[in-house]
């Protein structure tokens, strides 16, 4: 077998961050590549290089079939670089045929020729083993079966490579099958394949050789022979615990909020506790439901089952506004989207949540600068004062905004969803500061985070999730790199 | 704190400074060229009082006053991140409905009024619910309102006007009666409705400067999930200015009404593009979340000026769609290139700083 891809010395860097240092990696002919690590250790990265999203730093190379490369979207996919992302990107109110033609459609002196179109994809559906419909829209088709078609797309244009970036996720067991028989097929064809998983299951079934990514460096590479599940663990963690932000202690209280068998959806019988003075952390990967989970304890998604309890008495009517009246407050990991109003003033921002709780009918802008102007001193944002519009503050500073928005509600259970995404390593410790000082007032948080470091040195207790349940519950002294990654990515019992 | 914060640029507070107030901003210099240019060729032209003078000023008043109200409720709509194309059609029903109440049903005059008002309330509440309850865009539900509406109007009148005999004058009744303007010795008139317009514009700015209501007009408007967390009732906000603004269309057709004392369905033909092209002179953004009455009024005067101002100069009314249609493609796009122009400043100016101090740090 004949190597169709080669990565040699391949870094790159973003401002202030080493996204990936060194990497070096190579893909045969007929051969299935996995890669694996944690949330952030660089895969996603590697595969927008591979991609031509990104340029990596000078200094690295790209080999493709011998010949030095310098790739961009464009040509990737020219050269036969077919990267098939996490989420779907199709056209939904297209046909299968459409879908696999749009942007390179066959035609005869500017008619589409749709009869070979037609052709071609009835032979990639048949050599794919799939009876879908040439027909079908997108629209009508499962996740399983989307993925299906974007692989046929790829096979009907002379693709050497696949990409698959965590093609399973929102998969039925009988379609990770399925995929996985449809890569054994097409590997046959000397295609060589880039799969990127969590779940170690598939990438053991599938595997010819797997290379494990910790932090931007590539830790190690193997044949599966003799290769166990601990024996990757073991090389996707190995942080110093003592380089972690240090935490102070705080005195733990009375339960104060309560999940019962919460389902909902995305998520399947969650129960747990959680007492004032305390960080619960939600670990997890990407796409395990922590989000979803968050969501349908804040009311923002429906409660399909389960109660909800605050100081022992059930919550009925779950929504955003019950729940802010309730003292809860959800600071969301997309920030701009959803948290804040860009366009609008810090004094406008820090005000609006707290709209539900007051009876006056008069809001005096007066008034909410005054507030706003006590939070930027108190939260050192950095502005001169609360009349500058969100959108021309950092991403810290941001964040700030958003936590003042809810402490000016007076909420004591407080949801933090990845708490210091995208924001510099200083308001990050400013951060941890805060949510010490919530602690210390008798309030109580619930933290999802993707940032291992960080739940491992913030949390009192660890709740791990994977495919929307709870798959273990972490008490201080069990909290460690590997256990949570251990029930983030292997089976319940390893 | 790190580099990156610190070097975060720090909006200035300075009005002209800051590149949302472009449009209105733009707008008013405009405004001013406008007023002025008209001034001074009416000037010589001593049979006719000039442009600026009491009676011409109070004569733009008169000519605005009615859409200048429903501008408002199109504000609020379009703050909230609405918009409304069928209030011209509907200002059309009220009329006729009012009339026909007058003069055939025999309601009465208050209980026509009120009829009309009412129609207004009940059909925009109705559009409203669809456009807060299901995805559709309200460019479509009231676009689908507006033919309804002409449909509904033409059948109430069976395709006729309906004359009235002066029953609703008291809304053009003088306020000033007996003043005079100095200068040519005209009779100086200010309506009634002329007053419920600043009373209205006076009560809506309030509102939406001043009170809870109005600051989630405007979180909805500006990013309607975010809106949803916080704990406002997004769907009962979108619906409730479509309700205000029923009031307000109906309020309106009635004044229209006592102007002309004729029902038509030809009465509020066009007054839906009229205020759209008034909020949005006034700076008010289509995507919602942004603008305000201030902006607003002076879109409405704005509009009102430049129609009296080629009245005066005795343009045909051919010529006057083409200057008016060009005034709001000009002025929005003015606005838009100025507010890209300081924006691409404030960026260059950030980029320099940034490359300062990476170099800084490579040193």
């Amino acid at each position: 077998m004949s190597e169709i891809l080669q990565l040699k010395n391949i870094s790159k860097t973003f401002p202030g961050v080493k996204a990936l240092q060194d990497i070096t990696f190579d893909l045969k002919e007929g051969e299935v590549h996995c890669l694996c690590g944690e949330n952030g250790a660089g895969k996603s990265t590697l595969i927008k290089i591979l991609s031509g999203a990104y340029q990596p730093d000078e200094g690295g190379e790209i080999i493709f079939d011998g010949k030095k490369v310098t790739l961009n979207p464009h040509m990737a996919i020219a050269m036969g670089i077919q990267t098939i992302y996490q989420e779907h990107i199709v056209f939904d109110n297209l046909n299968i045929i459409e879908n696999i033609f749009t942007g390179s459609e066959i035609a005869r002196g500017g008619f589409l020729n749709k009869a070979e179109m037609r052709k071609q994809t009835i032979e990639v559906l048949k050599y794919l083993k799939s009876d879908l419909d040439p027909d079908m829209k997108m629209s009508e088709l499962s996740s399983g079966q989307q993925k299906i078609v974007e692989i046929a797309k790829g096979l009907v244009f002379k693709t050497r490579v696949i990409i698959l970036d965590e093609p399973t996720a929102s998969f039925s067991s009988s379609e990770i099958e399925t995929l996985l028989e449809i890569i054994r097929t097409i590997k046959k064809n000397g295609l060589g394949i880039i799969y990127i998983s969590h779940h170690l299951d598939e990438v053991f079934k599938i595997g010819d050789r797997i290379t494990v990514l910790r932090d931007g460096r590539k830790v190690s590479m193997y044949d599966f022979d003799g290769l166990t599940k601990t024996r990757l663990i073991k090389d996707m963690v190995g942080r110093d615990p003592s380089t972690f932000y240090q935490r102070e202690k705080v005195q733990i209280g009375e339960v104060i909020f309560e999940a019962l068998n919460v389902s909902g959806e995305g998520v399947t019988g969650v129960s747990f506790v959680l007492r004032r003075g305390e960080i619960l952390g939600i670990a997890g990967m990407a796409g395990s439901g922590r989000s979803e989970l968050m969501n349908v304890l804040f009311g923002s998604a429906r409660l399909d089952s389960g109660e909800i309890r605050i100081d022992g008495k059930v919550l009925k009517h779950s929504s955003p506004k019950t729940s802010i009246r309730n003292r809860m407050c959800f600071i969301t990991e997309d920030r701009q989207n959803t948290g804040l109003f860009l366009p609008q003033t810090i004094a406008q921002n820090v005000a609006v949540a707290n709209l539900v709780n007051t009876r006056e009918f008069i809001a005096l802008p007066v008034d909410e600068m005054r507030t706003g102007d006590t939070y930027v001193k108190t939260l050192n944002i950095k502005t001169n004062d609360s009349r500058t519009r969100v959108v021309d503050l950092s991403g810290g500073n941001q964040q700030k905004v958003v936590l003042a928005k809810w402490f000016n509600t007076n909420g004591e259970i407080f949801i933090f969803d990845e708490p210091t995404h995208g924001i510099d390593v200083g308001s990050k410790q400013e951060i941890y500061q805060v949510m010490v000082d919530l602690l210390k007032q008798g309030k109580a948080i619930i933290m999802v985070s993707s940032d291992m470091p960080e739940v491992i040195s913030m949390s009192d207790r660890v709740i791990i999730m994977k495919n929307g349940e709870k798959m273990a519950e972490l008490s201080k002294d069990e909290v460690s790199e590997e256990n949570i990654l251990t029930y983030s990515i292997g089976d319940k019992a390893i | 704190m790190s580099q990156a914060a610190e070097r975060t640029p720090v909006a200035k507070a300075s009005l002209f400074k800051r590149h949302e107030n472009m449009t209105p901003l733009s707008i008013f210099v405009g405004f001013i060229i406008v007023i002025v240019l008209t001034q001074l060729i009416t000037q010589g032209t001593s049979r006719f009082p000039t442009f600026i003078s009491p009676v011409n000023i109070l004569n733009i008043l008169q000519q605005v006053g009615v859409s200048g109200i429903i501008a408002v409720g199109m504000t609020l709509v379009m703050i909230s991140g609405g918009i409304d194309l069928s209030v011209g059609m509907l200002a059309s029903l009220v009329s006729i409905v009012t009339a026909t109440g007058i003069s055939k049903w025999h309601f009465g005059v208050v209980g026509s009024i009120a009829a009309g008002v009412m129609a207004a309330v009940v059909l925009e509440t109705l559009m409203g619910f669809i456009i807060s309850r299901t995805k559709v865009e309200p460019f479509i539900i009231t676009l689908g309102g507006m033919i309804t509406f002409q449909g509904i109007a033409l059948l109430l009148s069976n395709s006729r006007e309906v004359i009235l005999n002066g029953e609703l004058d008291f809304f053009k009744a003088n306020l000033i009666e007996g003043a005079k303007d100095p200068a040519t010795g005209l009779n100086l008139i200010i309506p009634p409705y002329a007053v419920i317009f600043f009373l209205i514009v006076l009560l809506a700015g309030l509102l939406l400067t001043y009170t809870k209501y109005g600051r989630r007009i405007y979180a909805v408007g500006t990013n309607p999930y975010a809106a949803y967390l916080a704990g406002i009732n997004v769907r009962n906000m979108r619906l409730s200015v479509y309700v205000i603004m029923g009031f307000l269309v109906g309020a309106g057709a009635v004044m229209l009404l006592s102007r002309v004392n004729t029902g038509i369905i030809t009465l509020g033909q066009g007054l839906e593009i009229d205020t759209i092209a008034m909020v949005v002179i006034g700076g008010t953004a289509l995507r919602g979340g942004k603008g305000n009455i201030v902006g607003t009024l002076i879109g409405v005067f704005f509009m009102g000026s430049i129609g009296n101002a080629m009245n005066m100069l005795r343009l045909p009314s051919e010529v006057q769609f083409v200057a008016k249609g060009l005034v709001v493609i000009i002025a929005v796009s003015a606005g838009d290139v100025s507010s890209r122009v300081s924006e691409l400043m404030t960026r260059r100016k950030e980029q320099a700083l940034a490359r300062k101090t990476i170099a800084a740090q490579r040193r």
